[in-house]
C-alpha cells in the first residue's frame, strides 16, 4: 500500500511497524519502527500515561519522516 | 538416552463398553471419557467419532493430539501438564498409532482450521488418515478467551493420556526405538562426521498464539536445546490458534519428520546434535536475540550446518531469515524450511522478508491456492465457522454445502516442518 500511494497518488508515506526488515524488503522508503506486533503504536503494557506518550513520539517522528529529504530508503529512530 | 515408542496400530474407532484396543480396533467408552475431560469452563461438553474415508467435516478445529503414555521411565504424558515435571524422552511410551484427538471449539475465531475425512480436502491433511476423536466443546458464557484456549488445550491433552492409559496392557504391534548418547560422547563415536543442528522455530506470540515446553510459555523464553527424545516424546505442546495451515499441533511435534529423519541418519552420515526451540517474537529485538542465540549455541556446539523450520508465516519470515544469516556468518551452513504465501495466483512476494544468506530453501506449498472441497454428509462443530477462518470468507460456503478456500484453512496442509503431501516446483 506504502509503494502503491506514493507511486499512484505521488504523495509522501511514512510506514510505522515493527519489523523493520520487512518494511525494506518490500521497499518502504520513509520507515518508522513500531512497537510490537500487536501494537505497533503504542506500548499499552506500560499503563495509559507511558501509551500516550509512545503513540504521540511515534506520530510525530512520522510527520517529521514525511517532511524528510530523502534519496533512499531511510529509517527513523529518533 | 533411550526411548522406545511402543505403537500399537489402530486402524478404526469405534464406541464401546470399555475404551480398549482390540484387533487393531479402538473401542471408546464415552462416559468415562468425558469424565476424563470435565472442566467447570465448559457449558457443554461431547465426543464424536470421524474415520478416514468418512463424510465428515471437523470445523473449527484447535489441535490435533497423537494418544500417548509412559509405560516406564515417567508417568502420563506431557509433563508440566498431564504429568509430573519429569524428563520426557526416556523409557517406554504406548502410542495409540493412526489415532487422534481432535479438538473443536472457536477461539479466535480466524485461527482455526477444518479437516475433511474425504474428498478433496481430505489430500491436504494428516488428520484425514487418523482414526478421530473429537472433543466438541461449549464454553460457559463470558468465559475470558484464554482460560477457554487453556481449558480445551489441556482437555485435548487429557483426553489423549486417558485413551493411551486405558490401553497400557495392550501388546505393541511395533517398537521403534530412538537412542543418542550426549553430544559429547556422540561427537567422539562419529569425529568424522558433520554436526548437524535443528532449529525448530516456535510460535510464541501471545494473544493465543503460544508455543508450551515442559507446561512453560515460551514467550518470555531465549532459545534452547533439547535432547531430540524429548522433542518426540511430549516436551513441546501447542496451544496456539494461528493459521491452520502451518502451526505446528501437539500431534506434530511428537512426530516431527525433521527430528526422526536426522534420528534416521545420525550416526550413518552426520552427527545430529539436537533440537533447538527457537521462539517467535512480536518485537524485533527479541527476533534479533533469539535468531543470534540460536546461531551462538550452534556455534558453541560446534555445527557444521543447521536445519531451520519456520512455523506460521508473515512476520515470522524476518525470523527465519536472520537465523539463516546468523549461522551462515557463523560459518554453519543452513537449509530452511518453509510455506509461501505467494497468493491466489502465485505471483506474489511469497515471503515478508528475504535475505541473500537464506540460499537453500525447502517450499511445503502456496498457503493461497484456491481448491474447492466436495460437501460433506455429516458436519462436526459449526459449518458456518468457515466465514471466520483464516483463508475462508462469508462466500466460501456454497450452497451445497461445497467450500471454495484457500489451502491455509486446512490443518496442517503446509506445515513447515514437512509433514504435508504438498510442495512446489521450481519454474
Amino acid at each position: 500500500m506504502t509503494r502503491e500511494i506514493e507511486r499512484v497518488a505521488q504523495i509522501p508515506v511514512a510506514q510505522i511497524a515493527t519489523i523493520v526488515p520487512i518494511m525494506l524488503t518490500v521497499g518502504a522508503n520513509r520507515i518508522v519502527p513500531g512497537v510490537a506486533i500487536p501494537h505497533p503504536v503504542g506500548n499499552p503494557e506500560a499503563g495509559p500515561e507511558e501509551d500516550k506518550k509512545t503513540r504521540r513520539k511515534l506520530v510525530l517522528r512520522a510527520l517529521k519522516a514525511l517532511q524528510a529529504d530523502i534519496s533512499e530508503q531511510t529509517i527513523f529512530e529518533s | 538416552m533411550q526411548l522406545k515408542l511402543h505403537k500399537v496400530k489402530v486402524r478404526d474407532v469405534r464406541w464401546g463398553d470399555v475404551t480398549k484396543v482390540q484387533e487393531g480396533v479402538l473401542y471408546v467408552d464415552k462416559a468415562s471419557a468425558l469424565e476424563a475431560v470435565k472442566d467447570d469452563a465448559f457449558a457443554k461438553v461431547d465426543l464424536e467419532l470421524a474415520r478416514p474415508g468418512e463424510s465428515i467435516r471437523i470445523i473449527p478445529v484447535k489441535d490435533c493430539i497423537q494418544p500417548r503414555v509412559k509405560l516406564s521411565g515417567g508417568k502420563e504424558y506431557f509433563p508440566g501438564f498431564c504429568a509430573p515435571l519429569q524428563r520426557a524422552g526416556d523409557g517406554a511410551t504406548l502410542v495409540l498409532d493412526g489415532a487422534a484427538v481432535v479438538t473443536c471449539g472457536s477461539i479466535v475465531a480466524f485461527q482455526e482450521g477444518f479437516i475433511d475425512m474425504s474428498g478433496q480436502g481430505a489430500r491436504y491433511t494428516p488428520f484425514s488418515e487418523t482414526n478421530n476423536v473429537v472433543l466438541v466443546v461449549e464454553p460457559t458464557d463470558g468465559l475470558d478467551k484464554h482460560k477457554y484456549e487453556a481449558a480445551l488445550r489441556i482437555a485435548g491433552l487429557k483426553l489423549a493420556t486417558y485413551l493411551a492409559k486405558a490401553c497400557m496392557d495392550t501388546k505393541a504391534d511395533e517398537v521403534a526405538t530412538f537412542e543418542k548418547g550426549s553430544i559429547a560422547e556422540e561427537s567422539a563415536k562419529f569425529p568424522g562426521l558433520p554436526k548437524i543442528l535443528y532449529v525448530c522455530m516456535s510460535i510464541a506470540q501471545g494473544l493465543l498464539h503460544d508455543t508450551y515446553v515442559y507446561g512453560t510459555d515460551v514467550k518470555m523464553s531465549f532459545p534452547f536445546l533439547l535432547h531430540p527424545n524429548e522433542v518426540l516424546d511430549g516436551a513441546v505442546v501447542s496451544g496456539n490458534c494461528v493459521s491452520a495451515c502451518d502451526k505446528n499441533t501437539t500431534y506434530h511435534h511428537v512426530n516431527n519428520p525433521v527430528v526422526r529423519d536426522l534420528y534416521e541418519r545420525h550416526g550413518k552420515d552426520l552427527n545430529f546434535l539436537g533440537v533447538v526451540i527457537s521462539p517467535e517474537s512480536t518485537v524485533l529485538a527479541g527476533k534479533e536475540r533469539n535468531a543470534r542465540m540460536s546461531a551462538a549455541i550452534g556455534a558453541d556446539l560446534g555445527a557444521n550446518g543447521a536445519v531451520i523450520t519456520e512455523e506460521g508465516y508473515g512476520n515470522p519470515d524476518t525470523d527465519l531469515c536472520l537465523t539463516a544469516k546468523y549461522f551462515e556468518e557463523a560459518g554453519i551452513r543452513t537449509v530452511v524450511i518453509s510455506d509461501e504465501a505467494a497468493g491466489t495466483d502465485g505471483k506474489s512476494q511469497s515471503l515478508a522478508d528475504a535475505t541473500p544468506e537464506m540460499n537453500a530453501f525447502v517450499s511445503t506449498g502456496n498457503v493461497n491456492e484456491m481448491i474447492v472441497v466436495p460437501p460433506m454428509q455429516k458436519v462436526i462443530g459449526d459449518p458456518k465457522a468457515i466465514a471466520l477462518l483464516s483463508g475462508g470468507s462469508a462466500e466460501s460456503l456454497w450452497e451445497d454445502g461445497s467450500m471454495y478456500v484457500e489451502l491455509q484453512s486446512v490443518i496442517g496442509s503446509t506445515v513447515e516442518i514437512g509433514y504435508s503431501q504438498v510442495g512446489c516446483e521450481w519454474v
